[in-house]
Parts: C-alpha cells; structure tokens; sequence
C-alpha cells in the first residue's frame, strides 16, 4: 500500500484519533461523534427517543424514513428540538481536544521539552484554558482539585510538573501557544481551527466587520426581509411530499426568492430546493448559524463537489488536497502509524489465511 | 416553515462547524470510515477504495468465521456508494463465488435486510461487513436467493462440499 496515497493523506481534515493507551478519552471523543456523520456534533438536536444527532444529518435521514436510525422509534421533524447542553460541551470540547491530543500523543516528546524549560506554554496552559471562571483557583502544584482532575485523566504527573506555569498569563485571549503538530507559536484560541487546517497559518481574525454582515442577513430573516412571505407559504406547500407535484416554474421561483442558481431540469431544481431546505432549516438549530451568502456558498460547493464526483472520480480534489503544506506534514507524522497497521494487519492475515494468500489491503 | 419567522436565535459568533452537506459530506465520511477501518481493524474484514480517483468504489475481504463451513476461505466484495450514502445503502457484491442461501451464486447478489428496508443511516462499512461475516455461519433460510442452499443447509458435510467446489481463492 502506498502511504503517501491522496486518500490517506487527505485524512487531515478529520480529526486525528486520540491513542489507544487513553480509552477514557477515546470513550469521551467518541460520545461526541453524531453517529450519522461519524464527526462531533454540529448544532446538535434530539428527537423524542433520546437519541442526539446533528440537525442537519437527522433532518436527511427523515427525508428517507420517520423514525430514530439508531433505535428505529418513530420520529418526525416537528419533534427534534435543539440540544443547548450539547452543543456548549461539543464546542468547549472541540477548543480542548487539540491540546489534550497533543498531551497523549505527544508524551516523549512533550517530556523531553519539559526538562529542557518552560518553552511549553501549550501543555502548561491547557490546565488554564479549557474552564472560563477558573481564574481565581489556588495553584497548588501537589494537589490537584478535583475539578481539574476530569479534564485531563492519566497524565497527572505532567500536569502538576507544569502546574507552575499556569500563572503566566492573566488574559486566555492573548495567551500563546506551540502547536502540537508542527510547533509554530500562535494564539491559543487559534490552535484547534489551526489543525483542522492541516497546519496553515491562521490569519488575525477580523474583530468585528464579518461579524457585522453576520448580524445584518440574519436580522433580514427573522424580520422576513430576505424571505418574503408569500414565498415563504409557497415553499411549504412544495415540501418534501409535493416534489412530485410542483412544476419547474414553481421550483424556480423558490429558488429565485433565495438568489439560487434556477439552472438545470425539474430532478436538479427540486434536489436543490431540497437540499437548501435542509441548509436553512438546520442552521437555525444552532448557536453559531452560517449567514445566508455562507449557506449558498454551501451548497454551491456540495453541488460541484457531486458533480465532480461524478464526472471525473476524486483525481482533482486528490491531487489539490496533496500540494498543501500541511498535508504533506501529516502524511508525514502519520507515516510511521500506518505502516506499524498495515504490517500488523498482513502479518495477522498471513497467519489465518495462510502464506499464498494476499495483504487485505490492497489498492489495486 | 413556521421556523423561519419565530425563532428568535441572536447568533453570536461565526460558525466553527464542522459539517458538511451534500457531496462533500459523502466525501468526508467515507475518508472517515477509511481512517477508522485502518485505524482499528477488525479481524477477518477489511477494505479499500478500489481506486485513488474514485472514493464510491471500494472492495472489501471477509474471512468465514471459525465454526462454519466457510473457515478459512476468503470471499472478495464490491462496495458501491451512492451519492445518497449514508442516507441510502451501499450496494455490495460477493466477487468470489458464495454458495449460501442468501447469496445468488452467479451475480454475488445479496439478501440481507440492513442492505434493503432496514438499512439506517449510523450503519457503515464496518458494520455491513460484520453482519455479513455472520450471515455466513447464520443464514435466512426463509427469503433464499439461492433456493438449492437453502435446503441443502441442513446437510452441513455436503453443504461444505458445495462451498469449496463453487469457491475461487483469492
Ligand atoms: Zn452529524
Ligand atoms: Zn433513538
Ligand atoms: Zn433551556
């Protein structure tokens, strides 16, 4: 198997799993995971059997049949209601993961910078960030509070070795911070969105303006400014069920009403109210919605994405996704891990199946 | 659509979210389950895109489980994704010949209910291919594919006869 295969390498925008030697943390991250996208729960809603996924994924799933996909108990999208809970862990989680990722995968290499001084602010901080109101808390490097305790589980020693450390920033906002992966110092609250850029440089964010334009396309839609009402009507009445029954004029029209593309036959207009429909529905469940103009761009790229897909199989996207800087890092990092898998997994299958059998894993 | 006039959600910050629509979602999750199936394999399964340039194809392997007659011999399979996937099952094929009730024998076509009506969307590859690896020691000997096996499973000393003569190695 080639390790530098574009489908490995391209594996950097997920999120790297966390060792086997910590499975309460794997038991955490993966109690995190909608069990439809297989990713951490993004604007997580529940339904009346208990059950959680993220907005957009259970809104797909009960497009194709009523009821949980985990439990099968019946299920509507009338009953799914947004998880606040949820969505606060996930997002606090999401900022920790990074740090407490790069504290179990990192440990030899994390000691050897310890003992050579307070370099690390990375580890030493991440006893600090994760807990908001903690600023006040007694910092006794033998005790550790019990609060602190669930954070970070099984790597004590480290903690209460860089315990020290954790007063040398007053403000989380302008604390600095080695990233785990490659080691550039860059704010702390950068780091995760730093990773899930495989390692790019992030830019200072913009304070306010984005924010601003965020402000004004959502006060158009609760006001009904971006909607019109009688447009608003129309749409529901050519809801999922009616597909079959609207013309391409009416599909048109909707599409119009939200500035989108009204390009293609009666299948690709309806697939594309549907999907918008989805888009809008399942970002009004969440704490950190899209504007409108980041929801079009959505689907646009969704759009030629399949086509893509379609058309040329992944070649493009491949080789786009290899040229990074960062990807070339992490296929790197990752190299090792995988041939290590990849002989276990022959030699395992040698022994079963005997010495003429080929590797199961194969590429072509 | 009554959502769109009464919720009253003040965003407060830019998404940092992580999900995906559409083709880019398929995308993503099938590299996922990759990740995950090399990640932490499971004994007697595996699989793989077929190719680079195509993610929506994949082959897979499964061993027969120790105890049927199908120990020991190694069955290649296709995958193949639709667009729609994981709302929409993965049509999957036995490349190597599989004589099993609910297997038919010529195409490789397969009878299982989460690969038809009781598909669901938390299912995956994974999951697929374990409940495949038990079908073979545990057949549906109701709704056959293959009527001959069907009957002649109770016979486990001539059934097993009839899997090695049908069967190509790998
Ligand atoms: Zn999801
Ligand atoms: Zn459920
Ligand atoms: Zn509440």
């Amino acid at each position: 198997m080639d390790l530098n295969h574009p489908l490995l390498a391209s594996a950097v925008d997920l999120l790297p799993p966390f060792p086997s030697s910590h499975p309460q943390i794997q038991r955490l991250d993966r109690s995190l995971y909608c069990q439809i996208c297989k990713e951490l729960f993004s604007g997580p809603v529940s339904i009346p059997c208990g059950h959680s996924f993220c907005s957009r994924c259970i809104r797909g799933s009960l497009e194709v049949m009523k009821k949980c996909p985990s439990c099968n108990e019946p299920a509507s999208e009338g009953s799914i209601r947004r998880n606040r809970a949820l969505e606060e862990i996930v997002d606090s989680w999401e900022e920790a993961r990074p740090i407490i990722h790069g504290l179990t995968s990192n440990n030899s290499r994390k000691r050897s910078i310890m003992n050579t001084g307070p370099k690390n602010a990375f580890a030493a901080e991440s006893t600090k960030r994760p807990r908001k109101e903690s600023t006040s808390r007694s910092v006794s490097p033998v005790k550790q509070s019990s609060d602190k305790k669930e954070e970070i589980d099984g790597d004590a020693d480290d903690m209460i070795a860089l315990d020290p450390y954790t007063n040398m920033a007053e403000s989380s906002e302008d604390v600095k911070a080695s990233c785990p992966l490659c080691d550039i110092t860059m704010p702390i609250r950068d780091i995760s969105r730093h990773i899930d850029l495989g390692c790019q440089p992030i830019k200072p964010r913009p304070k306010s303006q984005g924010r601003e334009n965020l402000k004004a396309d959502w006060k158009k839609v609760f006001s009904g400014a971006g909607l019109v009402k009688g447009k608003d009507v129309e749409l529901k009445k050519i809801t999922k069920p009616n597909y079959s029954l609207a013309t391409p004029a009416e599909l048109r029209s909707v599409l119009q009403s939200y500035n989108l593309s009204t390009f293609g036959d009666k299948p690709a207009l309806a697939h594309r109210v549907q999907e918008w429909i989805l888009l809008y529905n399942s970002n009004l469940d969440t704490s950190h919605p899209k504007s409108l103009g980041a929801l079009r761009a959505k689907l646009n790229e969704a759009e030629a994405s399949r086509r893509r897909d379609k058309e040329k199989g992944r070649e493009e996207m491949a080789s786009e996704l290899k040229t990074s800087d960062g990807l070339a890092r992490y296929a790197q990092d990752t190299k090792g891990e995988f041939e290590r898998l990849r002989r276990e997994i022959m030699e395992r299958d040698k022994k079963r199946v005997g010495s003429g059998a080929e590797a199961p894993i194969e590429i072509e | 659509m009554s959502q769109f006039t009464t919720v009253q959600t003040s965003p407060h910050k830019p998404s940092v979210g992580s999900a995906d629509s559409g083709g880019l979602a398929v995308n993503k999750r099938l590299r996922k389950e990759l990740m995950t199936l090399m990640t932490s394999p499971t004994s007697g399964i595996s699989a793989f895109p077929e190719s680079e340039n195509n993610l929506f194809k994949w082959l897979g392997t499964l061993t027969g489980p120790e105890g049927t007659v199908y120990a020991g011999l190694t069955f290649r399979l296709s995958l193949s994704f639709p667009s729609e996937y994981p709302y929409k099952p993965p049509v999957i094929r036995f490349e190597t010949p599989c004589y099993h009730p609910n297997v038919a024998l010529k195409t490789g076509d397969i009878c299982l209910d989460i690969l038809q009506d009781k598909w669901s969307a938390v299912y995956s590859v994974h999951t697929i291919l374990v409940s495949l690896q038990s079908l073979l020691g545990d057949p549906n000997n109701s709704s056959p594919l293959n009527v001959e096996a069907s009957q002649s499973w109770a016979d486990q000393t001539a059934f097993k006869e009839r899997v090695l003569t049908n069967y190509r190695p790998l």
